[in-house]
């Protein structure tokens, strides 16, 4: 009779001792390289570096220096108005799709879903686009000029550049594979219910869709800006910043910033500032869906 | 299925709804394959139709010269000068995509399912809160901090700064363990892991658990037999981030025999364009088209760097289509 307590507590030790030992080698490399460069970066960005001599404190040199910068302004109001559009005008799109596409028929949804994803390498699709958008022998001008209007210079005009880079992420969304998972999980029963009460195709999908998939809605969301705002890739490859300085994003800036001109401490400056405006808008975002939740 | 009520489907207005909503969705298919096509049919002209204004829609002279590139590099003399195009053959830069892509995998998926399970079954219930917080945060902090820090770690491995000369340090910069030690550990596949692991009864483990299985009994036999699905999911997403990586290796690889096949793309086609907007069209760049590569060649590249994300959808697909359950950071 004694024995068996024994066991259970000699088990519950096996168990978290088992724990720990599974999380040590995650843990190896979550300290060395997220928690060690995170605090890294509010070191360097005291400091000035110097290619050969050792790095010495300079105090909030590097923030007044980015400050001062005439870019700093403008890169900032780019970046902003960048990711503003982008959140505006994909986000939503992949959750109407998802929700829609589940009104097919299984067999449909199957064919549809497997023709969206067919992948394609991220860079290879960027420079694909670069082509299209191409003024002298791209598709899009050849388009539009079929179509009677007159052909645009498209990444090269100041006015078009920003929307340019926001038409490839409007058409090669995949439908979000998280949100179907979401809607597979709504029990059935609550829309039959809903409907002995009359609800139509609207009042549902206010009522109980959107209600149930709020959760993995804000999740997306937060990671959707994050990403949006720190977006390199596409104005990297297709407009290295310009026309002028009108598509250079914080991210291009402080890669420039510390790789081409080689001052790590401005770099890591202009990071922490992107950090922290970042980290504010997280908090606000997921303030407001939790009380959203709430009620 | 629910939103449109079973028993009225056969009215007219529904029906029409019903047809909209149907079009709406095979638009989107449309314009989605659209671009990969175009990719592809480019891939196969021959230069004169690359540049061809308008484009056709299908090659006339369909040409896999291209593609041969695959095992041949290629450089232009002009004028006493020489140009390369390809400084080595498109499977070296290939090969190193793949090297670096299943290296960091190889590593990070075992130690994130570990992870998530630790956190989902193993630790005590306050234990277990902290650590999902700790693990969990990267995914919130943008990406772009650890950017510089990471490469004056890599520098001066493992210690960042020179400290003293007696302690060893090494510059891994240019090196494969620069494209594989980051990515070792990633929150989001934890994120998913877990989402996942949280769905299998206490009871089951528990269960084994009397039975006297030990640990690693529990979870050999048991939970990964059970997770296959979530090992699929997780290993798409860890193969087309890792695969798509190119701010790290544009940063931290300036040798270009250590270059991903997403490096050497750029720079072709930053060349192209520069020349040609200039001054309409160099003579290198005529030279270069003489011999027949183009646009072609950096979509023939492509559609080569394409291929291997495509073949781990094609085996994780049964377990995407399903849809992926996710819970929050909670």
């Amino acid at each position: 009779m004694k024995s068996k307590p024994r066991t259970r507590e000699r088990q519950l030790k096996h168990k978290h001792r088992a724990g720990w030992l599974y999380s040590i080698p995650g843990f190896i490399f979550l300290i060395l390289f997220f928690w060690y460069p995170l605090i890294l970066s509010f070191v360097v960005a005291f400091q000035h570096w110097h290619p050969i001599r050792p790095p010495v404190y300079v105090g909030l040199n590097n923030f007044q220096l980015v400050f001062n910068h005439p870019l700093t302004p403008l890169v900032f109001k780019n970046t902003l108005i960048y990711a503003g559009l982008r959140i505006a005008l994909t986000f939503l799109i992949p959750i109407i799709v998802a929700i829609l596409i589940m009104e097919m028929r299984k067999s449909t949804i199957r064919t549809m879903m497997i023709l969206w994803f067919i992948p394609t390498a991220g860079v290879a699709l960027t420079i694909l686009w670069k082509y299209i958008y191409n003024p002298f022998y791209g598709l899009l001008n050849a388009i539009f000029v079929g179509l009677g209007f007159a052909p645009q210079r498209w990444l090269s005009d100041k006015n078009l550049t920003m929307l340019c880079l926001i038409l490839p992420s409007l058409i090669m969304f995949a439908p979000g594979l998280i949100y179907i998972g979401a809607l597979q999980t709504i029990p059935e029963e609550l829309y039959e219910a809903a409907e002995l009460e009359g609800a139509g195709f609207w009042s549902k999908i206010w009522h109980i869709t959107l209600p149930r998939i709020r959760p993995v809605i804000a999740m997306l969301l937060i990671l959707a800006v994050i990403s949006a705002f720190q977006e390199f890739n596409l104005p990297y490859i297709m407009t290295k910043g310009g026309p002028g300085n009108a598509t250079l994003f914080a991210v291009q800036y402080l890669w420039r910033t510390a790789f081409g001109y080689m001052k790590f401490g401005e770099g890591t400056a202009i990071a922490i500032l992107l950090f922290f405006f970042l980290l504010a808008l997280t908090i606000i975002q997921r303030k407001f869906f939790r009380e959203n939740v709430d009620e | 299925m629910p939103l449109i009520a079973r028993v009225g489907r056969n009215k007219l207005s529904v029906k029409f709804w019903l047809a909209f909503i149907t079009s709406f969705l095979w638009l989107g298919v449309a314009l989605h394959l659209f671009p990969v096509w175009w990719m592809f049919t480019s891939s196969i002209k021959p230069v004169p139709e690359v540049y061809k204004f308008p484009p056709t829609l299908w090659p006339h002279k369909p040409t896999l010269v291209c593609y041969k590139l695959f095992f041949q590099a290629i450089g232009v003399s002009y004028k006493g000068a020489y140009s390369t195009v390809l400084p080595f053959p498109v499977y070296v830069y290939f090969k190193n995509s793949l090297i670096y892509t299943l290296g960091a995998m190889a590593i990070q998926i075992p130690v994130c399912a570990l992870v998530a399970y630790s956190l989902s079954k193993l630790h005590s219930p306050r234990w277990s809160r902290i650590l999902f917080l700790a693990f969990i945060t990267p995914l919130l902090i943008p990406a772009q901090i650890y950017l510089i820090p990471r490469v004056l770690l890599f520098k001066n491995f493992p210690y960042a700064f020179k400290i003293s000369s007696n302690l060893p340090s090494v510059n891994l910069m240019n090196t494969t363990w620069v494209m594989i030690l980051p990515f070792c550990y990633d929150a989001f596949n934890v994120l998913l892991f877990k989402g996942f692991f949280d769905t299998i009864p206490e009871s089951l483990v528990n269960a084994a658990r009397l039975d006297g299985a030990s640990e690693i009994g529990i979870l050999r036999r048991i939970i990964i037999p059970l997770s296959k699905p979530i090992f699929a999911v997780v290993s798409w997403f860890s193969f087309s981030g890792l695969w798509n990586r190119f701010l790290w290796p544009l940063t931290v690889l300036t040798e270009e025999k250590m270059w991903p096949i997403s490096l050497r793309m750029n720079l072709l086609q930053t060349n192209l364009e520069s020349e040609h907007l200039q001054t309409g069209m160099s003579e290198l760049d005529l030279i270069r088209r003489e011999i027949g590569l183009g646009w072609n060649l950096i979509m023939a590249m492509g559609i080569i760097q394409s291929i291997p994300i495509f073949i781990v959808f094609l085996i994780c697909r049964e377990y995407l289509m399903k849809g992926i359950r996710l819970r929050g950071f909670k």
